[in-house]
């Protein structure tokens, strides 16, 4: 046991530990459960949240196959299909996998850096409650008969007031509202906690590549998301309610305008969904073959560049509205030269594994499903980056394929892998292998029964967003094939939500590091004390749990009687000063109530955007207003 | 306990006034957010005129050189309120604060009055073409933003001037003026767009 | 696992092939020189890619059956790092591979652009023969574009073209974005209000090929398809000599009758019938609808029986749609689908 730091396991006096622990209680009762600011409740909040709009996803999904399986169904009409479909991609996109992402980097972030807590733990809970009510906001309406139908990107002008009469398109674009300001806060205060909050010595050539995964991230949102507001509030909301003409031809305005304004979101966002799983891909690969991920600089060179680069390929979601030649060859040469970032990491994380000594964990499993099918997906796309081919297959099933592989292998799959990896962290029992492992199967077949016919159905003509298709086009095999996978797709989850359940409350207990992992997160208790750390560690390497116990240290000094924390220096994580973090408040729910109030009535009247800002100003003010002021004495 | 390195941090502060407080990172960030929403209404503005072949259309009154153009000088110089009120707020310097914020929001209130003098000026509004719509998009949001800071900052000099000058009004002072030096500075490259852009990339019929 | 993986693989491929096999609207079976060229692009990027996806998958399972083989396990027991020899090792090799795949992915490019500029270069031919098309919600009209303006041809929903002659499509919207799609022949193109986007083909094998709109647009996006007819030139020339007269006068009691019923109700506020009173815009143009395949932009072959039920209740075959029911008494439809029917 020469390896394990001694100073790992913090013997600490118990009138310590037990002041922390009263420092760090959220208050009691339904009233303490609204005011958590504590970043692992917060956190775990964001990951129920988002994986009950997965299954609502899912179940959306299964409809759509369902009247695809046979040509000429009959299950369900044009607007209900249209409807679903909407709401599928929307759900998927904007309520469950960026949420979700987020969610892991708010519990996992402060954890691996040695930090107690974000750096703006009521503005955390802010954007909590904001998510929650864009996702209800969604979701109330489409339950009473108020479904935007105009797919989830929503073109002008079908999605304009003339072809899009009714509130649906409406409540999707004021929806969009609610789950970018909890982007935004999630970026904002990540960015911050990464740069300002590390422990001490933990320069940035030493913070864990999860870490960068969501910095990049973070920082890609920080660009994308006012895109996104802006095409859908700005836009297309007020082209609709209050008559401006950015998107009408009629008045000088251009319905392509939308489409940039999207995609400029657009193509970044689906690399803000993909780049914290290639983080999770790294963890988890780096503690189940015992080693350091191979090629640090050049992984974390790949993630920064991917980040970069995402800004300038979304024309090539609109390569059909026929472009100038330049921007055509530019476009392809971007959309393929990004392949570069992810194969620089697929050959490090293949080194890696050749070189270590692995563990085939369940979690395991997830990694290797994520080779397979992020790579297959990811070769379609370099297909897609050349015009002439994507003439033929955009707007057709192959792009649904294609983005299905990337998507749910880059992104879910390593989500999957994580969930297994960290649910011992996450709850204190070890969660069931053999069952972790029968889930990746049936998932892995699944998927692959679901989206690998998609390919030959773009193929053979079959455009997307059709609610039928005739019988004489031959699509009706490899529709029912799909079906048949993605009802298996249903069962892994079931099998995987089962093991979940189990689990948690018969799994074998575990300790603080049942993988022997080299990151501080295991270092903490499972689940962690919500102070992470009796005493903030000071790191020694990059990987502080296989780094000799004499190159670490910790700090002391600081007060229990508050949550405080250390702020260090940008580059080098030298301590500058103690930062007394707020404890529970009730002012972020308050003031997220406040907004929405205002935003869902501005569906209705522009006044309410004024309401809107005087509700979110009074919150702020609550929420700012100095009570007792801050000891300073040390 | 059992390590020999330990770090003793009880010497520092629990709190900084400057530009490493994490709350003037987020500030930071906050700025950087809504100034690529202004960069893209930019963008949006060149956009819809390389679309059309008269811009701004027959008949638009652009907004007025004199009026904008005198106003940019009370808008730097609140700049200059707040940079007072900031760098007091780093010395503990109460009176400083209330001086300085108190000059801020004067020297804004008179930019508004230019800025109302100019809007009222237009004879088109958001509907009216797309011209319209962006000036009135691009007008309409920097003034919101202006008019909550603003609101903000008032809030500020109340808690300051009634007695609360620990270092969380302090800190917020500070940090306060990234907000009004990015308004402040957003509006010089929105202002060229609005006023010069129909100028200098302008066709009439 | 492996008999798991080999039976996602031969599923797939057994689906696959059965797309290999002649189809209408499939890329796969190119009918037009610019489809041709783009099918080879098509099997070049699988054979290539798809060797190097196999590779890559060969050497990420491999560890898997060499598991206890790191370079120098020793150092990784103690130090959780291999030794410095063997990370310079891969260091060397990872850096390759990447050097690799930059220039793999340069060529790609410049075959990608050259094949561009092949099948859509900025320029059409000289010689070629200009249709406008313009999409609305859920149907196509088609005007053939002529300097004689006794010769502009307009008519709906299938586009006859001769084989071996460049066809240049004008794109235009009536109102939300639209896109022209035949996969036998070439790639697709939107169709946005307020512009004009063009694209051309050339049909290199006499045949009949089906598109179908292929950007969402609302309720029967589903059911907004077309046929391109390819023609010997002098089969083309017979049609569209045919095609510009106007509809042939009825010539039976019951033919006549059903004229009657067609001028004296609502059909007229959409419908054209050249050669009589009927101008109406909203709607596909009439003039020679026997002539065609297909009713209602491609839902439903054209017969008697199809084209009764569609006037009866047009929402039942495509809800939604903005065909009007019009009110028939039962002894007026079948005159009427009979005049319809003689409009050859």
């Amino acid at each position: 046991m020469s390896i394990r730091t001694r100073w790992q396991i913090q013997v600490v006096a118990e009138t310590e530990r037990s002041e922390l622990y009263r420092t760090w209680s959220d208050g009691g009762g339904l009233f303490g459960w609204l005011s958590v600011t504590t970043h692992q409740a917060i956190g775990m909040r964001y990951i129920v949240t988002a994986f009950i709009f997965l299954l609502l996803g899912g179940v959306e999904a299964l409809a759509m196959r369902l009247q695809l399986a046979r040509p000429e169904n009959g299950l369900l009409g044009p607007d209900r299909y249209n409807q679903i479909f909407t709401m599928h991609g929307t759900t998927m996109m904007f309520l469950f996998a960026v949420p979700v992402m987020e969610g892991m980097g708010v519990y996992l972030v402060p954890l691996m850096l040695g930090t107690r807590n974000v750096a703006f733990p009521r503005l955390n809970a802010f954007g909590y409650w904001m998510y929650l009510f864009g996702g209800l906001l969604l979701y109330i309406s489409a339950f009473t008969g108020t479904a935007p139908a105009a797919g989830w990107f929503s073109y002008t002008p079908l999605s304009g007031p003339q072809y899009s009469p009714g509130k649906g398109v409406d409540v999707w674009a004021q929806m969009i509202t609610f789950t970018e300001i909890s982007a935004m806060c999630v970026a904002t205060e990540l960015i911050v906690t990464i740069f300002k909050l590390r422990a001490p010595r933990m320069s940035l050539n030493r913070i864990p590549m999860f870490c960068w995964g969501m910095l990049v991230q973070s920082f890609m949102v920080i660009f994308a998301m006012p895109a996104v507001m802006l095409a859908s509030t700005v836009l297309l909301l007020n082209d609709r309610t209050i008559g401006t003409h950015f998107v009408n031809p009629a008045e000088g305005g251009d319905p392509l305008l939308y489409q940039h304004i999207f995609w400029f979101f657009g193509h970044p966002e689906v690399y803000i969904i993909f780049i914290p799983a290639l983080g999770m891909v790294s963890a988890i690969v780096e503690a189940h073959s015992r080693r350091g991920v191979f090629g640090y600089p050049a992984m974390v060179l790949s993630l920064v560049a991917n980040g970069f680069i995402a800004f300038g390929l979304w024309v090539h979601h609109m390569f059909a509205t026929g472009l100038p030649q330049v921007a055509e060859a530019y476009f392809t040469a971007a959309s393929m030269m990004i392949g570069i970032t992810s194969a620089v990491q697929i050959f490090c994380w293949i080194a890696t594994l050749w070189t270590g000594r692995l563990r085939l964990t369940a979690a395991m499993h997830f990694v290797f499903g994520f080779l397979f099918i992020f790579v297959l997906g990811g070769l379609t796309g370099i297909m897609l980056a050349s015009i002439p081919f994507d003439l033929q297959v955009h707007d057709t099933f192959f792009v649904v394929a294609h983005f299905h592989y990337v998507l749910i292998g880059g992104a879910l799959f390593p989500l999957f892998g994580g969930f297994h990896h960290w649910f011992p962290k996450f709850t204190g029992r070890m969660i069931s292998e053999k069952a972790g492992k029968a889930a990746f199967w049936i998932l892995f077949a699944g998927f692959n029964l679901t989206f690998f016919p998609m390919h030959i159905l773009g193929l053979k003509g079959m455009t997307r967003r059709i609610y039928t298709y005739p019988a004489d086009l031959q699509w009706g095999a490899d529709n029912l094939l799909a079906t048949i996978g993605a009802f298996i797709i249903a069962i892994g989850g079931i099998v995987f939500i089962a093991n979940v359940l189990w689990s948690r409350k018969h799994g074998a207990r575990a300790d603080n590091d049942p993988w022997n992992a080299g990151t501080l997160e295991w270092a903490a208790a499972s689940p962690p004390e919500k102070f992470n750390f009796a005493h903030i560690p000071v790191v020694g390497g990059r990987y502080p749990l296989w780094t000799p116990s004499e190159q670490q240290g910790l700090v002391v000094g600081m007060r229990n009687d508050r949550r405080e924390v250390l702020v260090t220096s940008a580059m080098d994580a030298e301590p500058h000063h103690r930062l007394v973090l707020p404890r529970s408040s009730i002012w972020p729910l308050l003031t997220a109530i406040g907004l929405a109030i205002g935003l869902v009535g501005s569906i209705f009247a522009f006044s309410w955007y004024y309401l809107a800002a005087a509700l979110g100003m009074i919150g702020f003010i609550g929420w700012f207003w100095p009570h007792k002021p801050v000891e300073v004495r040390p | 306990m059992t390590p020999s390195n330990t770090l003793d941090v009880a010497a520092l502060p629990p709190y900084s006034i400057s530009s490493k407080a994490p709350l003037w990172w987020g500030q930071i960030l906050l700025c950087v957010i809504e100034g690529s929403m202004f960069c893209m209404l930019i963008a949006i503005y060149f956009y819809l005129r390389l679309g059309v072949d008269v811009w701004p259309p027959p008949g638009a009154r652009t907004p007025g050189v004199a009026t904008s153009s005198i106003a940019l000088v009370p808008l730097l110089a609140s700049a200059l309120g707040s940079y007072w009120a900031s760098e007091a707020a780093k010395k503990d310097d109460r009176r400083g604060m209330i001086l300085g914020l108190a000059l801020n929001l004067a020297l804004a209130c008179l930019f508004l009055l230019f800025r109302y003098l100019t809007w009222s000026g237009l004879n088109f509004n958001w509907a009216s073409n797309a011209y319209g719509t962006i000036v009135w998009s691009i007008l309409f949001l920097h003034t919101f933003d202006l008019v909550a800071d603003l609101l903000f900052t008032l809030v500020l000099l109340v808690i300051v001037a009634a007695g609360r000058s620990g270092p969380k009004p302090r800190l917020g002072v500070h940090v306060d003026s990234v907000v009004w030096y990015f308004l402040v500075g957003i509006w010089l490259p929105l202002y060229a767009v609005l006023v010069w852009g129909p100028r200098v990339v302008g066709v009439s019929q | 696992m492996k008999p798991r993986m080999a039976a996602s693989l031969a599923l797939g491929l057994a689906a696959f092939c059965s797309g290999c096999a002649v189809s209408y609207q499939s890329s796969v079976d190119p009918a037009g020189t610019q489809a041709e060229q783009i099918a080879v692009l098509w099997w070049f990027f699988l054979a290539l890619l798809g060797a190097i996806f196999v590779l890559v998958m060969a050497f990420a399972v491999w560890p898997l059956f060499h598991r206890h083989r790191g370079v120098n396990p020793e150092a990784l027991e103690e130090r959780h790092e291999p030794s410095r020899e063997t990370e310079r090792k891969l260091g060397r090799v990872v850096g390759w591979a990447s050097g690799i795949t930059v220039l793999i992915l340069l060529a790609l490019i410049v075959i990608s652009v050259i094949t561009g500029r092949a099948t859509a270069g900025s320029e059409p031919p000289r010689d070629h023969l200009a249709i406008e098309v313009t999409g609305s919600q859920w149907w196509w009209s088609v005007r053939y574009v002529n300097d004689d303006a006794s010769r502009i041809l307009t008519t709906a929903n299938e586009i006859h073209v001769p084989v071996g002659r460049t066809v240049l499509i004008r794109g235009l919207s009536h109102d939300v974005i639209h896109s022209f799609w035949i996969p036998n022949l070439q790639g697709k193109r939107d169709l946005i209000p307020s512009r004009v986007t063009t694209e051309w083909f050339q049909a290199s094998r006499p045949g009949r090929y089906r598109g179908q709109c292929a950007e969402f647009c609302g309720l029967q996006h589903a059911k907004m398809a077309l046929w391109v007819i390819a023609e010997p030139s002098d089969r083309y020339d017979a049609w569209m000599e045919n095609q510009l007269k106007p509809a042939a006068a009825p010539s039976t009691p019951d033919t006549q009758a059903g004229q009657q019923v067609f001028l004296s109700h609502a059909c007229v506020f959409c419908h054209t019938i050249r050669g009589t009173s009927a101008a109406g815009q909203a709607g596909p143009d009439l003039t020679h609808l026997a002539s065609r395949l297909t009713i209602a932009a491609g839902t439903l072959a054209n017969t008697k029986g199809n084209l009764a039920g569609w006037i009866t209740d047009p929402q039942s075959i495509k809800p939604g749609n903005h065909m009007a029911t019009v009110p028939l008494r039962s002894e007026d439809l079948q005159p009427l689908v009979d005049y319809l029917e003689s409009l050859q």
